[in-house]
């Protein structure tokens, strides 16, 4: 829809510093994208910050609850779980491996599914329906599904799971590449550039790309909430990182005979959980809403 | 023309079923152990039991006949056994999937009744405080791990104030006789007596496990509706019902209902993947007697029969539902019958 410009002041601003500005306005995603930088640094710099080491046990202070608790102790800000390990240092741990490995999941995925999507965007013909009927194959198994039975062909750990999640993640992710390209490509922009007798490469690289990255930003961080859900998912049944492992999925699942007696050491892993898959979210939701405003302008 | 697409769809199911069942039985040599055994289920045989098996699964021959062999045992239902039970892995399938159908389905009816009067309503406030509220609540709903709200909702309602049961279908003291095995179908053709009581008890056990399961796709479903209600409600027939003076009311429910819920029915017969993911993980917690606990603890005991079988069921189970979903959408769409070919 077209607009009126009250103000005749020009804006020649580069794309991305307009993007951000557009962004910085939407507060909530502002928070989500200050949460998702705290646990990049908490994930890279976890061993140097925790107060204790991750397997280092108190034996005079077993199930101790938070610090805000009237039974708590100052020495143990978030209380100790039954081995008397201080879970404010396994849960900043738990970042490294739940947060950490999900984002370089999510990258390998991004490096894979943009190379598949971009081929699968530009064939034609036989080769296309094939690899569309193929996805359509892998979409219908649902992720996890995937993901367990690739572990139940690798076996479980920590490492396996990754690559059963960037497996389980590519189907959707080419799926969405493929759609993006093919979108641009019926554009007339683009078929003006290929009158003037560019090549796929030129296209490509030139054409298509700086206009969808940013799309592909967006599908990131969907596949980055999706990875840490897994991730964690598969912690939790015991199929992925095995109990020593700070996993914060893999924690839940070790102090689950506790939520009787020590709801805190069940919980918090949790809120941690949560907390990560909602600034990703968040972030993801705030680039979508820039992206649509710029397409209404 | 309905008749082409329809074959077309046909099309593409047998041959989404037939790269699914080279899949499954190429599972067998990819998983560890000795291929037969993982095909049949049976293990430190003897010689001549060794060739009978091998006779039987057409082991000699190439892996072309090897897989005929494989697509006609299923066919007749002859799935293997397990290796933990040494029952047949299709009874197994056949006792369990009812019971995560059930919790599917009703999971399914409440994120619809949930989520698609949300979505409408967020809409049709769009950019006000309802429309503010329910993304912000959805946006929550889409972010909390299933299996922690599943703990969460267990510790406030079972430990804390026991409302709840915690686990399983049924409580000890009612014995139902399995007939279609869903829980309150069994229920009602039992008839004995006190069948109010136990269907009522049968209510307590599902309430919390289909709590669980609906967020995810109430959330998806809000979402949704709403973006499809925004897009249509930005159309220019809109516009004209505007300029003709109708009020809001009369705008969305006679002019943008109807288009906006169009790809919401193809959206809620797509939820079924995401559904039978979720219950895998919802029946594990809740030890609800289902075919997704089942695989887990397949997987637990190398039980490759069992998760081949699983696998198999499962995903023909999902295929077919959103086939059919697509098929509905069809029937009350005429535009989306013009798709290419090979389209997704």
């Amino acid at each position: 829809m077209a607009k009126f410009n009250l103000f005749s002041e020009e804006s020649n601003k580069s794309p991305l510093a307009r993007f951000w500005r557009k962004f910085k306005s939407n507060h909530p995603a502002l928070v989500g994208l200050w949460i998702f930088i705290a646990f990049a640094i908490l994930a890279a710099a976890a061993p140097l910050i925790a107060p204790y080491g991750v397997n280092q046990q108190h034996s005079d202070a077993l199930l101790i609850p938070p610090s805000w608790h009237e039974m708590g102790d100052v020495r143990f800000i978030l209380g100790t779980d039954d081995l008397g390990r201080d879970i404010l240092s396994r849960l900043m741990n738990g970042a490294t491996y739940t947060f950490g490995l999900s984002v370089i999941a999510a990258l390998i995925t991004t490096i894979i599914g943009v190379l598949i999507g971009t081929f699968a965007g530009i064939s034609r013909g036989m080769r296309s329906s094939f690899l569309n009927h193929l996805l359509d194959i892998t979409l219908s198994i649902p992720s996890l599904l995937l993901a367990i039975i690739i572990i139940a062909i690798l076996g479980p750990g920590l490492i396996n799971t990754v690559w059963a999640i960037i497996l389980a993640l590519l189907p959707q992710f080419i799926h969405s590449v493929r759609n993006l390209i093919v979108t641009e490509l019926n554009k007339d922009y683009i078929t003006a550039f290929k009158l003037d007798g560019a090549s796929n490469w030129h296209i490509l690289s030139r054409g298509i790309f700086p206009n969808i990255y940013e799309h592909i930003v967006v599908i990131f961080t969907m596949a980055l909430s999706t990875a840490i859900l897994d991730i964690s998912a598969l912690g939790f049944l015991k199929l992925g990182a095995q109990p020593p492992t700070t996993e914060w999925g893999a924690i839940l699942a070790e102090n689950l005979g506790l939520i009787y007696l020590a709801p805190w050491t069940v919980g918090l892993p949790g809120v941690l959980l949560f907390l990560a898959v909602l600034s990703t979210n968040l972030v993801g939701d705030g680039l979508r809403q820039v992206l649509k405003a710029r397409k209404a302008d | 023309m309905v008749l082409n697409y329809i074959l077309r769809r046909l099309g593409l199911l047998l041959f989404m079923m037939f790269t699914l069942s080279v899949f499954t039985f190429s599972l067998s040599y990819l998983f560890p152990g000795d291929p037969l055994s993982n095909l049949s289920g049976i293990s430190n045989t003897n010689f001549s039991q060794t060739t009978e098996l091998q006779d039987k699964y057409h082991f000699n021959d190439n892996y072309l006949m090897q897989y005929f062999a494989f697509i006609a045992r299923i066919v007749q239902g002859d799935w293997g056994v397990s290796f933990a039970s040494g029952d047949s892995v299709f009874t197994h399938i056949i006792e369990l999937f009812p019971a995560t159908l059930e919790l599917s389905i009703y999971a399914l009816i409440i994120s619809v009744v949930v989520g698609v009067p949300a979505g409408i309503l967020a809409a049709a406030y769009h950019k006000r405080w309802p429309d503010k509220l329910v993304n912000s609540t959805t946006l929550v709903g889409y972010s909390i791990p299933v299996f922690w709200l599943a703990l969460l909702l267990i510790m406030v309602f079972s430990l804390q104030l026991g409302w709840f049961p915690m686990s399983g279908r049924m409580g000890l003291l009612y014995e139902i006789p399995s007939q279609t095995g869903f829980i309150l179908i069994d229920i009602a053709l039992a008839g004995f007596p006190y069948s109010g009581i136990a269907m009522l008890d049968a209510l307590h056990h599902l309430t919390l496990p289909t709590i669980v399961l609906a967020m995810y796709p109430t959330t998806v479903l809000v979402r949704f509706t709403r973006e499809s209600m925004l897009h249509v409600l930005e159309q220019s027939f809109i516009k004209t019902a505007r300029a003709k003076g109708l009020n809001r009311a009369q705008l969305i429910i006679h002019h943008a209902l109807r288009n906006a819920l169009l790809p919401v029915i193809k959206q809620i017969g797509l939820q079924f993947s995401t559904l039978i993911t979720l219950a895998m993980i919802t029946e594990v917690i809740f030890s609800w007697p289902g075919v997704g606990r089942w695989l887990i603890d397949s997987i637990y005991q190398r039980d490759y029969p069992a998760i081949q079988g699983g696998l198999l069921a499962v995903s023909m189970f999902v295929i077919l539902a959103t086939i059919i979903a697509e098929l509905t959408y069809t029937l009350f769409d005429p535009l989306s019958r013009n798709q290419a070919h090979g389209k997704v």
